[in-house]
């Protein structure tokens, strides 16, 4: 065969098997954008249908009648901006003490850090729960956002980037009168723009969307985010109304989709830092 | 300005000694070359100076104070790096700034330093760019401004010149010369791998291997004065031959006995070499020195040719005695030596070096 004929193939193959679990991981969405046009009836028929009918919109309107809606949506959005914030600034400090300042013990404290990663969410769960608890932070956003300010996988992925960055220009900044504090600020953070574009997006994503830590940590409907507000809203004693449940993630993951789109180089060089230096 | 002086300092990596109890004076608006092969310590020296290691023991004077314990920013010197260490966040502008900002020094003032070095070094219409926008030899310039802007005491430099091509470091060599020891008349501490670098630059080189200073003099005293083998071999291209043998007095000559044959050596090193006689001792001549003919001539000595690289305006011939070891010749005149043939050669008379085979010191 010749080689460009092979070639050809290879990437026709390469398509196929691409936009066949494109199409598989797309398939949810689809479903989940065509039965938020339907009502609940014909969304849970079985066989399950894919058009329609009747077209209704009952769906986002009895989510938009919700009179939370809007405040859980604030909600969310300052609890996302909490983590967001917390982490860029904690994490980049802690990643470039760790990458860039010699103290007694890092190397310990960073491998006990980077321990955490193998400790399951479920085992700090009740621990964490009394922490809050005795400060008094239960139903509170800024309680809930407290147990999230730092993430340890953030601290490892700046660490690393900071690691790369060359330690001549260090030295330099050293020289022209910066102590580790100035070079923080007018070197490393400048520098660091993709892996904080990268701890942003995805903590903003964790913190979007985040179910069980809201789910347990806040009580009173008002100070609900998105996700458990939605499911609050819908769940009858006897069965959940799923399809104003569907609209109402449509319109929630709208805003991280957005996200996604202006933001998704920072996000895949972030999966190259990470795995490049991991 | 500064002198810079060195007092028995070391520096140790874990179990590795980076530095060896180094001492050295440089003087004021010297331009001293820290020569030697890499791993020799003599970037971690210079890095001592900066202030950017500690020393483990020993005294750093810069001027007349102790500056052991003195930050790096105190210290009133400026480096430039091998990799030139640009911010590459920052313009060109707000590189050479940097320092000054740093500093603290007001605004107007900034500006009118800046545009002053950046005329003086011929980059005023790059002040917009970033660093990845340049040149190799233009980010040189941005990284030496960088450092002149701050008007220090003493300049170290890191193998500035080693990242650029091989003609451009013939002409920075000759500017940078100019520029720091010409011009603004600095103290300037430089360090290379690179010998031809050394012998052009430098008032006076500190040559350097496994940690210790092995010599320090202008660049022909350590061309001509070598005082140990490992000088020899290493400053002069091609390197120094060195003829490895046991001294001999035969019938009131001395003669230095290699295995195969012996070689005379001329009367005037008699008196230094009397009390060897009977010791081994390694002959080193240079290539430049060592005279090869394709016909017999009497008192020359024969050898086989191995190889020859021919360079242009010389070949340097590669010959061996024993089969074993090759030497070094170079020649002018080269049209008929071939692979294998039988030549001639014998060293000038004048210029040979005799070392101590145990200690590798230079008998002079």
């Amino acid at each position: 065969m010749n080689p460009r004929v092979r070639k050809r193939l290879w990437v026709i193959a390469t398509y196929v098997v691409l936009s066949f679990f494109a199409f598989i991981y797309l398939v949810p969405f689809i479903r989940s954008f065509i039965a938020s046009f339907m009502t609940w009836e014909q969304a849970s028929a079985y066989p399950p249908q894919w058009i329609p009918n009747p077209f209704t919109l009952i769906n986002y309107v009895k989510l938009f009648r919700l009179e939370l809606f809007p405040r859980w949506i604030l909600n969310t959005a300052i609890y996302a901006g909490i983590i967001v914030a917390g982490n860029i600034v904690l994490t980049s400090m802690a990643g470039y003490a760790f990458a860039r300042l010699s103290f007694p013990g890092r190397d310990a404290l960073f491998s006990a850090l980077l321990a955490l990663l193998m400790v399951p969410a479920f085992i700090t769960l009740v621990p964490n729960y009394i922490i809050i608890y005795r400060l008094g932070l239960i139903d509170n956003i800024l309680g809930l956002a407290l147990l999230g300010i730092a993430n340890v996988s953030s601290i490892f992925l700046m660490r690393q980037y900071f690691l790369s960055l060359p330690q001549e220009v260090f030295d330099a900044a050293r020289l022209d009168g910066c102590g580790p504090v100035k070079a923080y600020f007018y070197i490393a953070l400048p520098l660091a723009k993709p892996a904080l574009g990268a701890v942003a997006v995805y903590q903003f994503l964790g913190a979007w969307n985040a179910f069980l830590g809201p789910l347990i940590f806040l009580r009173s409907p008002e100070n609900f985010t998105l996700p458990v507000g939605l499911s609050f809203a819908f769940a009858r004693t006897m069965w959940t109304e799923y399809t104003p449940i569907i609209a109402g993630s449509l319109v929630a993951a709208a805003p991280t989709i957005l996200l996604f789109i202006v933001l998704n180089k920072y996000l895949i060089r972030g999966i190259a830092i990470t795995a490049g230096k991991g | 300005m500064a002198r810079v002086l060195l007092k028995n300092v070391t520096k140790r990596f874990g179990s590795v000694v980076a530095v060896d109890n180094v001492t050295l004076e440089v003087r004021d608006k010297e331009f001293m070359v820290l020569l030697g092969p890499s791993g020799c310590g003599k970037s971690t020296t210079l890095r001592l100076i900066a202030g950017l290691e500690t020393p483990d023991e020993g005294e750093i004077w810069i001027g007349d104070r102790i500056v052991n314990e003195v930050d790096p920013t105190e210290r009133n010197v400026a480096m430039v790096f091998q990799s030139y260490a640009l911010y590459p966040h920052m313009t060109v502008y707000q590189n050479i700034e940097f320092p000054l900002k740093m500093a603290r020094v007001p605004k107007h003032e900034r500006h009118r330093r800046v545009i002053e070095v950046a005329r003086f070094l011929g980059i005023e219409d790059l002040l917009n760019r970033y660093p990845r926008q340049l040149s190799g030899g233009q980010q040189q310039r941005v990284a030496l401004a960088r450092a002149i802007v701050r008007e220090p005491e003493v300049f170290l430099l890191d193998e500035p010149l080693s990242n650029l091509d091989a003609k451009l470091r013939i002409r920075m060599r000759f500017e940078l010369r100019k520029l720091l020891h010409d011009e603004l008349k600095v103290t300037t501490i430089y360090v290379t791998h690179d010998q031809v670098e050394a012998m052009t630059m430098a008032d006076r080189i500190a040559v350097m291997n496994r940690g210790r200073i092995q010599q320090v003099g202008s660049p022909r005293e350590v061309f001509e004065k070598p005082q140990n083998l490992f000088v020899a071999g290493f400053i002069g291209v091609p390197p120094m031959n060195f003829l490895e043998g046991t001294l001999v007095e035969v019938e009131g000559k001395i003669k230095l006995d290699l295995g195969e044959y012996q070689i005379e050596v001329p009367s005037n090193y008699w008196s230094i070499l009397k009390n060897h006689v009977g010791r081994t001792i390694v002959m080193g001549v240079r290539p430049q020195d060592v005279d090869i003919s394709i016909k017999p001539v009497k008192g020359w000595y024969k050898a086989i040719i191995v190889g020859y690289e021919p360079l242009g305006t010389e070949t340097y011939i590669h010959f061996t005695i024993d089969k074993k070891k090759d030497y070094i010749a170079i020649a002018k005149d080269v049209d008929t030596i071939r692979l294998g043939m039988e030549v001639y050669w014998h060293p000038n008379p004048n210029r040979l070096y005799f070392f101590d085979k145990n200690t590798g010191k230079a008998l002079y």
